[in-house]
């Protein structure tokens, strides 16, 4: 899936224990959508999270930095299986 | 002349002992040791008995050699093996082997047997012209060659000090001595003046009197040793040697240097497996031929002989280091009253916390009981014990406000402060929480504890390690978390809250290099960390003066566990720990963090009250037949496959219909796999010792004559642990 959006919360970069980058981050999309054969305007913030190499570029990002990634979704854990997380494989900065 | 024989107990896991023919005039006596051949093997053994019939054997083999090394064991020693031998139900042969130093258990005479003299300078002045003035480590071995030296004295002044003795030696300039004078220039530690309690306790105890077991109840920072070391005054005073024992290595070197401190004209010896070969046997005759007038030592040297002893010390009796987990599983507590009873003399057990074996036996009147209620250092008061609840707060890290509040205001007021954290490694698992996986050891049925530092997985049962994996092996998810907290993640979290700190981590781990711990407790003692985290092993006997704050985190697992001893054990452990804090003139504080505050034990915990607690868990022990009101005893079995530990221990049971022990049914081990191995068990149960011991001895006869094929057996009487 694809989203696009500014980034608006980016906490510290850390590792797991086997030494792998963890970025976690919160993506705030903004968009002009149909639905129903209207139009409608639609917000959401997304959580996210990046690991390894991705993980690190996005982590040297200001917020506010717009950008589209690309990834899929996965639940945050097993206990919650509907709190989804987006997982960044690839982004695209704009502006 | 009419031949002679003598029947030798020998190191094979047989319950049996083997005759040998002496052969020309070998002058042999019971308790000597002794070289035979044993099948295409050579073994060394102990005499048991000597005859002039031929035993009723088809062939008798010879003796091969009687080595001189060592002294003939005494009575009270062989008499003591005998019956930890039945006790236990654990060949003579392997007791007597387990009783004995390392290098006479080998089938050759022990070559440093002439090094046990000493080196003396008969003119230092002129051995220090010939040395360099800045060779300050070679004068200092000179000056201290004045007075004649042991070997192990010399030893420790440097790495090089025996190649230096031997070149004086070649040169001249020192010799070889008789037995050594000891340090009498010195003057002993002035003895501190004793509260009451502790001069009842010291009266009593060292009156001359016969065997008397002594149960020695005080509080933490009572003043136990002190009362150890008065008994122990008198008892030499009379001209007899006193064994202490300790439960644990690391705690021997600070006891030994406060008895040397004390008794500088004592030649005082200490036991336990820390030491080299040669200093251990050197130490243990020592003890053997009378001249070490204290023996200091860790269960083992219960067994050292002593030929005037006159008072056994059993510090902290109810450590659980004093049972052997492994092989000949005894008791070196339960062994000690019985060697003051061989022998005759008083026995003293001095804790805290007692087993409640021992309290029970003192409150039946088997044993004397001696309370010692306040803290000996007047003014200084127990600390107070308080409950700080976790269910509703918000933890940072595992730390709630409480703790946080206090280790901060403990740390800017100049005190020191404990943290104790009963698990080693950074997390007792690892896990991944998007599909449930976690960290398990795949020849255990135990997890892998993370270790941070080393980026380790370990498994603590069986040491298998293996790298942390870079994502789940299950999902392929990379963001693996460490869940709960072990002594690495509790000071990585220190670190960050309190940079200022001088934190310090002591556990197995940044121990396990030769005199590290050593040097840890300097840096504490002389107020250079004020931040320590730590597991049980800063628990026991160390005294911290400066300490004011102990934080006990994640306590609560002892309150669930399935073992009925798991209370009694939590409540010593808490109450060890507890005592460290507040030990000179501060007021301690203990806070233990807890999500259950309303269980009952903590109850009895905040009350300080261990009599109280004791008793009430001999009555619920009592109202369910539980040790110490029911003999048990344990078969285990492991196998490779479940199924043929408990179809063996199921053959085992039918065995023993009929006769007056209870037998459960086979059930697995709580640690049911264990490097590879399935285990199981089954309990053994009577109302009293005759029938267990009976059922005991023929299960190991019969077991040791019909092995069963791959099933590995071990009989635990007493168990301490499931």
């Amino acid at each position: 899936m694809l989203l696009g959006g500014t980034l608006s919360e980016l906490p510290a970069l850390r590792y797991t224990p086997a030494g792998v980058a963890i970025q976690e981050l919160v993506i705030s999309h903004e968009s002009q959508q149909q639905e129903n054969g209207a139009q409608r305007r639609a917000q959401a913030a997304v959580k996210a999270v990046a690991v390894g190499q991705t993980g690190i570029a996005l982590s040297r990002l200001p917020l506010g930095q717009t950008l589209v990634v690309k990834g899929f979704l996965a639940a945050s854990s097993q206990r919650y299986p509907d709190r989804l997380v987006l997982h960044i494989d690839e982004y695209e900065l704009l502006n | 002349m009419s031949e002679r024989f003598a029947t030798v107990a020998l190191d094979v896991p047989l319950p049996r002992v083997f005759d040998y023919r002496l052969p020309g005039m070998q002058q042999v006596a019971v308790g000597q040791r002794v070289i035979v051949p044993f099948g295409r093997q050579v073994l060394s053994g102990v005499v048991l008995a000597l005859g002039e019939t031929a035993p009723d054997v088809a062939t008798v083999r010879d003796v091969l050699d009687v080595p001189a090394d060592m002294p003939a064991l005494p009575d009270d020693v062989l008499d003591l093996c005998r019956f930890c031998a039945d006790y236990y139900a654990y060949p003579l042969g392997a007791v007597l082997a387990a009783a004995l130093p390392g290098a006479f258990r080998q089938p050759k005479p022990w070559p440093g047997h002439e090094d046990a003299g000493a080196y003396v300078a008969p003119d230092p002045a002129a051995l220090l012209a010939t040395l360099s003035p800045r060779a300050a480590r070679q004068r200092a071995l000179a000056e201290l060659l004045a007075q004649p030296r042991r070997v192990e004295t010399i030893r420790a002044v440097a790495g090089d000090a025996m190649r230096w003795l031997r070149d004086w030696i070649a040169a001249g300039w020192v010799v070889r001595t008789a037995a050594p004078t000891l340090d009498a220039e010195v003057a002993p530690a002035a003895s501190p003046a004793l509260n009451a309690g502790q001069q009842a306790a010291v009266d009593a105890v060292a009156a001359p009197q016969g065997f008397q077991p002594w149960l020695l109840y005080g509080i933490t920072g009572s003043g136990k040793t002190e009362v150890y070391l008065r008994a122990i005054e008198a008892v030499r005073r009379r001209g007899r040697q006193a064994l202490v024992l300790v439960p644990e290595i690391n705690l021997t070197p600070q006891l030994e240097s406060r008895f040397r401190a004390r008794f500088p004209q004592e030649h005082i010896v200490s036991l336990h497996s820390g030491l080299a070969d040669g200093e251990r046997v050197r130490h243990w005759l020592d003890a053997a031929e009378g001249r070490a007038g204290i023996v200091l030592g860790t269960r083992l040297a219960v067994f050292a002989p002593l030929p005037r002893l006159g008072l056994v010390v059993v510090d902290e009796e109810h450590d659980a280091s004093y049972r052997q987990a492994e092989g000949f599983r005894y008791s070196a507590r339960d062994a000690a009253i019985y060697r003051a009873r061989l022998r005759d003399v008083p026995v003293l057990l001095g804790s805290a916390t007692p087993s409640l074996e021992s309290w029970k036996n003192a409150r039946d009147g088997r044993y004397r009981l001696l309370r010692l209620t306040e803290r000996a250092v007047s003014g200084a008061r127990p600390p107070a014990v308080e409950l700080v609840p976790t269910q509703r707060q918000r933890l940072t890290d595992g730390f709630s406000d409480t703790v946080l509040g206090a280790l901060r205001d403990t740390l800017a007021s100049g005190g020191q402060a404990l943290v104790f954290v009963n698990r080693r490694g950074y997390a007792p698992v690892l896990s991944c929480q998007e599909c449930g996986w976690m960290s398990s050891c795949r020849h255990c049925s135990a997890r892998l504890v993370l270790h941070l530092t080393e980026r380790r997985l370990r498994c603590h049962h069986c040491g298998h390690e293996e790298r942390v994996p870079p994502a789940c092996p299950d999902c392929g998810n990379h963001d693996l978390k460490p869940v709960g907290h072990g002594t690495q993640r509790v000071e990585a979290v220190l670190e960050t809250l309190f940079p200022d700190a001088n934190l310090l981590r002591i556990d197995r781990d940044s121990t396990r290099r030769k005199g590290a711990l050593g040097e840890m407790l300097r840096r504490v003692h002389a107020g250079e960390a004020d931040l320590l985290v730590g597991t049980q092993m800063l628990a026991k006997g160390h005294d911290f003066p400066g300490l004011a704050l102990v934080v006990v985190l994640n306590a609560d697992g002892g309150l669930f566990s399935a073992d009925f001893r798991a209370e009694e054990r939590l409540f010593a452990q808490l109450l060890q720990v507890a005592g460290r804090a507040g030990r000179a003139d501060r007021a301690g504080r203990v806070l233990v963090q807890t999500h259950y505050p309303d269980h009952p034990f903590y109850a009895a915990l905040l009350a300080g009250d261990y009599a109280a607690f004791a008793d009430g868990q001999l009555q619920e022990r009592r109202a369910l037949a539980l040790p110490p009101y029911a003999a048990w005893a344990v078969l285990r079995a492991e196998a490779r496959q479940l199924q043929l530990a408990l179809a063996f221990l199921r053959e085992t049971k039918a065995l023993l219909a009929g006769s007056a022990v209870h037998v459960a049914d086979p059930v697995p081990a709580a640690l049911a796999r264990k490097a590879g191995w399935e285990r199981a068990h089954v309990v053994l149960s009577a109302s009293g010792r005759a029938p267990l011991q009976a059922a005991l001895r023929f299960l190991a006869q019969h077991l040791a004559e019909a092995p069963p094929r791959g099933v590995r057996w071990a009989l635990d009487v007493d168990p301490q642990e499931f």
